[in-house]
């Protein structure tokens, strides 16, 4: 429990330091998920009322199947809309990918 | 232990809500938000460990449902209007 809540920390610090909104998709979504689960999976060891486990394990598992089909959401709403600095400076190959008629 | 795990969840809370305030962009906010959703959720863990009962366990069943669909409305609401 105190690992996931450290993990959860630093995947603050991750939000406030870093420069753009997909690198800091990227530190919520992968340190957030591993703490949460540490989270609720040392708490599912430490009570033992068989209605707090199986809280604490329908919570974990609905936020391991939601959280990258948010994550994914917020990422393509962002890619898609118009004025935002998104900081790929690089070689962009979904933009070469949306720019042959393929089905979106 | 325990006061390390609330110490840890509430720096992780100020990030989260520097974050949701000074965010550039609404996707940053909706990040904050994500974030801020999270430590209320591990904080309930956290508590009924601390005080032995799990009465407010099933509001993190809730919470997970609703974040994701608050989150998937916030999505759709960017991509049409944008900034």
């Amino acid at each position: 429990m105190l690992a996931g809540s450290l993990l959860t920390l630093l995947a603050g610090i991750g939000v406030v330091r870093f420069t753009d909104v997909f690198v800091r998709m990227h530190a919520l979504s992968k340190a957030s998920t591993l703490g949460l689960l540490l989270v609720l999976v040392g708490a599912a060891l430490a009570l033992d009322h068989p209605n707090d486990i199986t809280s604490l394990m329908l919570a974990a598992v609905l936020h391991v199947v939601t959280s990258p089909i948010g994550n994914n959401l917020i990422a393509r709403a962002t890619y898609r809309a118009e004025g935002i600095p998104t900081g790929i400076d690089t070689v962009d190959e979904l933009a070469e990918v949306r720019g042959t008629p393929a089905d979106e | 232990m325990i006061e390390g795990a609330y110490l840890a969840l509430v720096l992780a809370a100020a990030c989260f809500g520097y974050r949701m305030i000074q965010g550039p962009t609404m996707a940053d906010r909706v990040v904050g938000l994500n974030g801020f959703v999270l430590v209320g959720m591990s904080s309930i863990a956290v508590h009924a460990v601390d005080t032995g009962r799990g009465a407010f366990l099933p509001v993190l069943v809730v919470l997970a449902l609703v974040g994701f669909l608050g989150t998937a409305m916030v999505a759709r609401y960017i991509e049409s209007r944008g900034q």
